[in-house]
């Protein structure tokens, strides 16, 4: 197990120094120099000036040079500054990566909340018409893009009817939280809860989708099997087979996607929070783009691979935690 | 050796000449009638076929130029709302005709879709093949650069590549076929380490058979099924990325009528304009099931081991 953790992580540190390297790459072969972009306004700046700021800003050094450079920054928490907010990456990421965590680990929530009934219902109730509609759910889950559902859901939820609002986010969920809990009373925490409930539904719904196909199917395979129909030939009262030995089988499958499922949700917040105007690190990072800010796009990249290699890794030991039989060589 | 070789291809082609073209069209008559007798395979194949074929017949069939902006048909409403049939699903804010730029954008959809499928697959494809039957240190630095793609969010590989690019289409097509590429080499180089161990296989190299062709003649040929299955369901994970990379102003660029640019144009006019949002939201949501049923089906056909996910 030590070893095989040890082995792991090393693994995932070498990822994270390959992300580092290849964007840190791949930002300097860019057509367009960063000074330009940041001296778009000043007229009044002279090439000499410009060219003196190239050196200040270490634009001159050799790639290698750059790089070695920024792993030791990296190493002690320096992600390098923003050119257009001019302040350290690592605050302007830190502020906004609650806001994104918050959104995707909702939009999980809600995947989990709407898939685990549906998909267990349309099981036990196979070629009925409550399978038939859980079936089409899921279709169309899947088949719709998530930034046109969030579109969808604007136009019904806030435009139409005005139950949610559009965009943006209130109190961060946390300190919401913290309100209502410290008795300054629960009306920053529906607002909050308000807020997020539109681009939570929109970023899970394919997940949803997704699972509801994983929990129906898995059920089935479940339901067929030997020690199922011997706990009803014994006389267990259906209830009892169904929560103490159908149900926790039929939800390994869709446990153990989860992790990879968190990623994918951390991938669709980029456009989701871009339609919701939503303050995380995946709006953030949509606009350094358009900004050529590339120190912050890379700091973006940096941190969102660090996330993504986390969860993987923490996957796999869990797999490996919950049956040794994996191994991975 | 070499004339061993020969009589051997020979053989191999006569044989193909005779006996492969009847199987073959059995084959796919079978498959077409299965396709027929399913609900779900047809409606989607029928879907595909027509949003395929409004591509193609676009310049013909769609009443306006895609680009050209109308003073007079701003915000015009489509025919049900009150509009006039000169702009049957209305006209966006530049006056441009709704019907028109959602046929052209069925042509940036599916072209882009098709091309980085093609691409991805057969790079994929080439590439896991060799990994798995090779192996040795070609194995490795092949599955390490798929390995460390897998352990990205595909999004945000697109997004990046998108940034060094610029936008476009053809940067979106490379930016996406770089993201999905590894799936399909992961794919078939697990086809190629099954098969190459199999006694054909030993027979045909003992026989003195170029690892190219056993490559090409027989591991290609037997991961073909779920490449085919794998490639159809990314069908709709192309276009939708496409779609959203284009909405995000990353993608495919105005004035070019691709759905996701479309969208993008029509989200500050939700409250007044609503059908700039409807009709290419229809469009793209129609192709993505027609995709998903059509994989669906050819999955359960082709590939009984995946039915279940």
């Amino acid at each position: 197990m030590g070893g095989f953790v040890f082995r792991r992580v090393l693994y995932s540190l070498i990822v994270v120094l390959c992300v580092l390297f290849i964007v840190s790459l791949l930002v300097r072969i860019i057509p367009g120099d960063p000074v330009d972009v940041m001296m778009a306004g000043n007229p009044g700046m002279t090439e000499q000036d410009k060219e003196q700021i190239r050196q200040q800003l270490g634009l001159k050094d050799p790639v290698l040079v750059q790089f070695e450079k920024y792993i030791v920054g990296v190493v002690h928490g320096d992600l390098g500054s923003s050119l257009r907010f001019r302040t350290p990456n690592l605050g302007l990421i830190s502020t906004r990566l609650p806001a994104t965590l918050e959104l995707t680990l909702f939009s999980m929530l809600i995947a989990v909340i709407i898939a685990v009934p549906l998909g267990i219902i349309t099981a036990l109730k196979q070629d009925s018409a409550v399978d038939y509609g859980g079936s089409v759910f899921a279709l169309i889950g899947i088949s719709t893009p998530n930034f046109l559902l969030g579109i969808i859901l604007i136009l019904v939820f806030a435009v139409e009817f005005k139950v949610f609002p559009a965009s943006g986010q209130a109190d961060p969920l946390y300190v919401a939280i913290g309100k209502a809990v410290t008795g300054q009373g629960l009306g920053s925490l529906g607002d909050s809860l308000r807020h997020l409930v539109l681009p939570s539904v929109a970023l899970g719904m394919a997940v949803a989708a997704a699972n509801v196909r994983m929990i129906r199917s898995s059920m089935l395979d479940v339901i067929r099997t030997d020690y199922i129909r011997f706990a009803k030939a014994k006389g267990l009262p259906g209830r009892v087979v169904f929560a103490k030995h159908a149900f926790r089988n039929a939800l390994i499958p869709t446990v153990t996607v989860l992790g990879l499922q968190l990623g994918q949700l951390l991938g669709g917040t980029f456009v989701i929070e871009t339609v919701f105007a939503w303050p995380g690190i995946g709006r953030l990072a949509v606009q350094a783009i358009f900004w050529r800010d590339y120190p912050l796009i890379q700091a973006v990249v940096l941190v969102t691979a660090i996330m993504f290699v986390t969860i993987n890794l923490l996957v796999d030991i869990i797999y490996h935690w919950i049956d040794p039989r994996i191994r991975y060589d | 050796m070499d004339s061993l070789q020969v009589t051997n291809s020979a053989g191999d082609s006569a044989s193909a000449g005779v006996a492969r073209p009847k199987k073959r069209a059995s084959l796919s008559r079978d498959y077409f009638a299965e396709l027929r007798g399913s609900k779900k395979g047809m409606t989607g194949a029928l879907i595909l076929a027509f949003m395929v074929l409004v591509a193609i017949t676009a310049p013909v069939i769609a009443p306006h130029d895609a680009s050209s902006q109308s003073v007079y048909a701003q915000y015009a409403p489509p025919l049900f709302a009150g509009g006039t049939m000169d702009h049957i699903l209305g006209a966006d804010n530049l006056g441009r005709d709704i019907l028109s730029r959602t046929i052209y954008g069925t042509q940036i959809s599916l072209s882009i879709a098709f091309i980085v499928i093609f691409i991805a697959v057969s790079v994929g494809a080439v590439l896991g093949a060799i990994a798995g039957y090779v192996g040795g240190i070609v194995d490795t630095v092949i599955m390490r650069i798929a390995d460390f793609q897998l352990s990205f969010p595909f999004i945000l590989l697109a997004l990046v590549f998108m940034a060094i690019l610029g936008p476009g289409y053809w940067s979106l097509v490379i930016a996406l076929t770089v993201a999905i590429w590894a799936n399909y080499a992961r794919l078939v180089r697990g086809e190629a380490l099954k098969i190459r161990e199999l006694e054909f296989v030993q027979a045909a190299k003992a026989i003195g058979v170029s690892r190219a062709r056993i490559i090409w003649g027989h591991i290609l040929p037997n991961a073909l099924p779920a490449l085919i299955v794998l490639g159809t369901l990314d069908i709709a994970w192309v276009i939708i990325t496409e779609a959203a990379l284009s909405f995000l102003g990353l993608g495919i660029q105005p004035p070019t009528p691709s759905w996701g640019v479309m969208l993008n144009d029509a989200r500050g006019y939700l409250y007044e304009s609503a059908w700039m949002t409807i009709f290419p939201g229809i469009a793209l949501f129609m192709t993505c099931i027609g995709v998903n049923l059509l994989g669906d089906w050819l999955r359960d056909t082709f590939d009984p081991k995946m039915a279940k996910l």
